[in-house]
């Protein structure tokens, strides 16, 4: 590259004038405002630490943080331990299996969330097809529970959050030879000995990617807790958008966002430290 | 390993039911001859879609979301290709940290970007119009645009500039006749990716719009909260359609680029 | 129909002037010969709750007006009390006509949140004049009954009052309550056992913990047509709902009957949200809506009690016993205190979102 003649390279602004656009654009319309509405966790109604007071102060409110992280955690394992089998066969399953997955788990990537989330309320509602059927074949007697609780959250959550599982994971297994396994079990090794001794760990990064960005992600969620939950599955980005739309107290929600931001960043940090954040940003 | 196979089979299957039921059930939802969400219906008729064709608030919320999605697409789509371009081939102090930077609004919950929006634009009496809009999804799509372009960059052998550069083409112009028509599907896909997210995008057109500036999310979110009746199956129906379309134009795309992730 | 449209009475006049003072007459009606005039290229914006009851104000209101003045009416909703009270705050409110309860009526006028109504372009004279506020103009009387699923609870055995909303024994199943405090605080103290002249002030943490009893049980809904949805589904068998919108539900085919012991009645208006760009337009609509014919119509449909006396000869006798007005009805139960809660609501709001969330 060095003997690269100097007449043909772009000057050393090139790459700058491409950036500045975006740049820019992010500036105002991304820091500016984002920045605005953490400020106003310290600025409103008056300057101090008065919302952060209030927070600590009231229960509920501690209560909706602690509700979201408890209900993102417990989304997580469940879209890892549904997408891990599904990255397995895309990675190394025959091309046609690869193509049909892939075309499959993007599905909820391209279409609405909301859209999805109002098919999911019908879905699973008293008298809806996932509870007929399941009286029909006869596993229950009842319609089971299956929306305005956690369940419904979660059904709703996970499949919008496969994807983000299942990329990841993908992109870590096809770097692995796929003859360890068999290698390792005519070692002697049990399949499970040798999955857990082998394969897994060798998977990890892709899972650790996989399972910090479910868990962010689900942090802010507002769409589907609004509908599919009930009233002790009430979660952060509700509480924001009431704080706001309802009771005009900016403030309030300016720090319940910068609480928000905080996790977020905190966790970002974490798996950038153990995992590297390059090796995951596809 | 054979049960373990078989286990596999059955995720992946238990998976695409998952993901597909619910397409399937508001495709059939939308077709009902009752006026609630009743399943299975009791009598199938098109009258939820004629509902849609004869309510002018759908009409005008399909013409806001296009007028909408295409500029912001396209802008989206120009800047994050420039920055893509920029931050794989430039070389530049601290790359990372910018490519970082643009994809931020993918991590940072919409609804603080949304709140934040909102702040600014009352400053600006950009609230409740089109160009407040535009801009807000241009931060939403954008590092998404910018991602898919930069990973296809990443994977351009830039052996191949390099090449053209020592046949005496100037960087510009081995940028031009190489590099970019190896980069076009890449970029048109995320154009069309950043079409359909637009399209999606609730709650910056939530916080931003207003009741004359709706947008198709924002009228099918008011109209659950609103009513339960299966016009909504109707136009979430059109969606999926519409979205399932794009991601089969896309794989072709992605097919005829030679299966590259 | 544009005979009596077109006619400012001295009556009214009077009547007017009387009730408001001859000062808050804002125009000589002189300046406005005609309530209707062209209003083409107008865009109003009507908000209202939503669902069933929207489309009929759709039908019965809007559509009469726009084809009248060829203004256009563009729909918004779910009303959200709160949103709208940001909304005049921050000076251009989006909506130009709003329909609210009479709790929100008391207390908005008293924070300054609507227009007067212009007595110049509405008549008032049609309205009965309970329904005549200065600041908004009576459209419907409705009530808050005590739902039930029919096949669940066949006659002989269906719930009959309040008490029986708790009674998980003798009427099992899921519930359904408002996500907020109004009625659902009545309700349960009245199920307590406090007579209806007693309620007021009412007990808040008494209410409170009746309802504790069930909360497990309890779907809370936010909008009217959730709670038609919820008994659609038959997700739940018992609960508080709005007649109108049990008697559409029942119409389209649920199961689902109503009782009147200690029915809470309420009306709804429609006001013109302060700084609206079209006041007058919007004044006209709501004109619109206090004829007879229309009123009769929107009754006909949703089995809302009209306003316009006069619109009483036109309903379908069959919907007496869905109408809170039917003096059987009206006489069982009690009509809201809106003064009491135009002075609690924002303190009772928030103990109801702790307590929800506890």
């Amino acid at each position: 590259m060095e003997a690269r003649p100097s007449h043909s390279r772009a000057p050393d602004w090139a790459p700058w004038a491409l950036l500045l656009p975006s740049l820019l654009v992010m500036l105002v319309a991304f820091v500016l405002p984002v920045g605005m509405l953490l400020a106003r966790a310290f600025t409103q109604p008056e300057p101090g630490w008065q919302n952060f007071v209030l927070l600590w102060e009231r229960p509920v409110y501690l209560q909706v943080l602690w509700n979201t992280v408890l209900i993102s955690a417990a989304a997580t394992p469940v879209a890892l331990l549904l997408g891990y089998p599904v990255a397995h066969a895309m990675a190394h399953g025959s091309a046609r299996t690869r193509r049909l997955l892939t075309f499959l788990v993007l599905v909820p990537f391209w279409t609405s969330l909301l859209v999805r989330s109002f098919a999911t309320v019908i879905l699973l509602q008293r008298r809806g097809p996932l509870n007929t059927l399941l009286m029909n074949i006869g596993l229950i007697d009842a319609p089971l529970p299956l929306i305005y609780n956690l369940t419904g959250v979660l059904l709703g959550a996970v499949q919008t959050l496969l994807p983000f599982v299942i990329f990841p994971l993908y992109s870590s297994m096809k770097r692995i030879d796929p003859s360890l396994v068999p290698a390792a079990l005519t070692m002697g090794a049990g399949p499970v000995r040798a999955f857990l001794r082998v394969y897994l760990p060798l998977s990890l990064p892709g899972l650790m990617a996989g399972a910090t960005f479910v868990f962010i992600s689900m942090l802010g969620y507002f769409v589907i807790p609004a509908l599919l939950g009930g009233p002790r599955q009430t979660m952060v980005g509700q509480l924001i958008q009431d704080q706001i739309s309802q009771l005009g107290s900016w403030g309030v929600a300016g720090a319940l966002s910068f609480i928000l931001l905080a996790i977020t960043a905190i966790l970002l940090s974490v798996l950038n430290k153990l995992v590297g954040l390059k090796a995951v940003a596809r | 390993m054979r049960p373990w196979r078989a286990l596999r089979v059955l995720v992946c299957t238990l998976v695409a039911i998952y993901l597909l039921a619910p397409l399937v059930v508001v495709l059939i939802i939308s077709f009902s001859s009752a006026a609630f969400l009743r399943f299975p219906p009791p009598g199938y008729s098109w009258r939820w879609y004629a509902n849609l064709l004869n309510d002018p608030a759908w009409m005008d919320a399909v013409g806001v979301s296009l007028r909408v999605l295409v500029p912001a697409a396209l802008a989206s789509t120009a800047l994050g290709t420039a920055s893509a371009v920029a931050l794989v081939r430039g070389r530049m102090l601290g790359a990372g940290v910018i490519g970082a930077f643009l994809m931020a609004p993918m991590v940072v919950p919409s609804i603080i970007t949304a709140a934040g929006l909102y702040i600014i634009y009352r400053g600006l009496g950009l609230n409740g119009t089109l160009t407040g809009m535009v801009i807000g999804h241009i931060i939403i799509t954008l590092p998404y645009v910018f991602a898919t372009v930069a990973s296809a960059l990443r994977s351009l052998d830039p052996r191949l500039e390099a090449a053209a550069a020592t046949l005496g083409a100037s960087p510009v112009t081995a940028f031009r006749r190489i590099t970019l028509p190896l980069l076009a599907p890449a970029v048109l896909s995320s154009l069309l990716f950043a079409m359909v997210l637009s399209f999606d995008e609730l709650i910056i057109s939530l916080f931003v719009g207003s009741a004359r500036l709706r947008t198709v999310p924002v009228q099918i979110w008011s109209n659950i909260r609103g009513d339960f009746d299966p016009t909504v199956a109707a136009i979430a129906s059109l969606c999926f359609l519409v979205a399932l379309t794009a991601l089969a134009l896309e794989a072709l795309l992605r097919r005829r680029n030679g299966d590259r992730e | 129909m544009t005979g009596s449209l077109t006619r400012p009475t001295r009556r009214r006049l009077l009547g007017t002037a009387a009730a408001l003072g001859a000062a808050t007459l804002p125009q000589p009606s002189l300046a406005q010969p005609s309530r209707t005039q062209s209003l083409r290229g107008t865009t109003l914006v009507f908000a209202s709750w939503g669902g069933a009851y929207q489309e009929a104000q759709k039908i019965c209101y809007c559509d009469p007006f726009s084809a009248e003045t060829g203004a256009r009416v563009v729909q918004d909703g779910p009303m959200n009390t709160a949103r709208f009270r940001t909304m005049i705050e921050s000076g251009t409110p989006d909506w130009d006509v709003a329909d609210i309860t009479i709790n929100t009526l008391f207390s908005g006028a008293q924070e300054n949140m609507f227009e007067k109504i212009d007595t110049s372009i509405v008549d008032t004279s049609r309205i009965a004049p309970q329904f005549v506020h200065e600041y908004g103009i009576g459209c419907i009387a409705w009530s808050y009954n005590l739902a039930f699923n029919t096949k669940t609870f066949p006659a002989g055995r269906r719930p009959t009052g309040w008490a029986d909303l708790f009674d998980t024994r003798k009427f099992p199943g899921k519930r359904t309550m408002l996500n907020q405090p109004v009625a659902n605080l009545e309700a349960a103290l009245m199920a307590d056992g406090v007579k209806p002249a007693d309620l007021y002030p009412l007990d808040v943490e008494r209410a409170l913990k009746k309802i504790d009893s069930i909360k497990p049980q309890t779907i809370f809904w936010t909008t009217n047509s959730q709670s038609q949805q919820l008994f659609v589904d038959e997700e739940v068998s018992v609960g508080i709902i709005l007649n109108g919108r049990a008697y559409d539900a029942s119409k389209k085919g649920a199961d689902i009957g109503i009782a009147w012991d200690g029915n809470i009645q309420s009306v709804d208006y429609l006001v013109v949200p302060r700084g609206s760009r079209h006041k007058n337009a919007a004044m006209q609509l709501i004109n619109t809506m206090t004829k007879a014919e229309n009123q009769s119509k929107l009754a006909n449909m949703i089995a809302y009690a009209p306003t316009n006396p006069a619109a009483f000869a036109n309903i379908d006798p069959a919907l007496a016993p869905w109408l809170s007005t039917s003096p059987e009805n009206s006489s069982r139960g009690f009509v809201i205190n809106a003064e009491w809660w135009r002075q609690n609501e924002r303190r009772m709001m928030e103990r109801w979102a702790a307590w929800k969330l506890a």
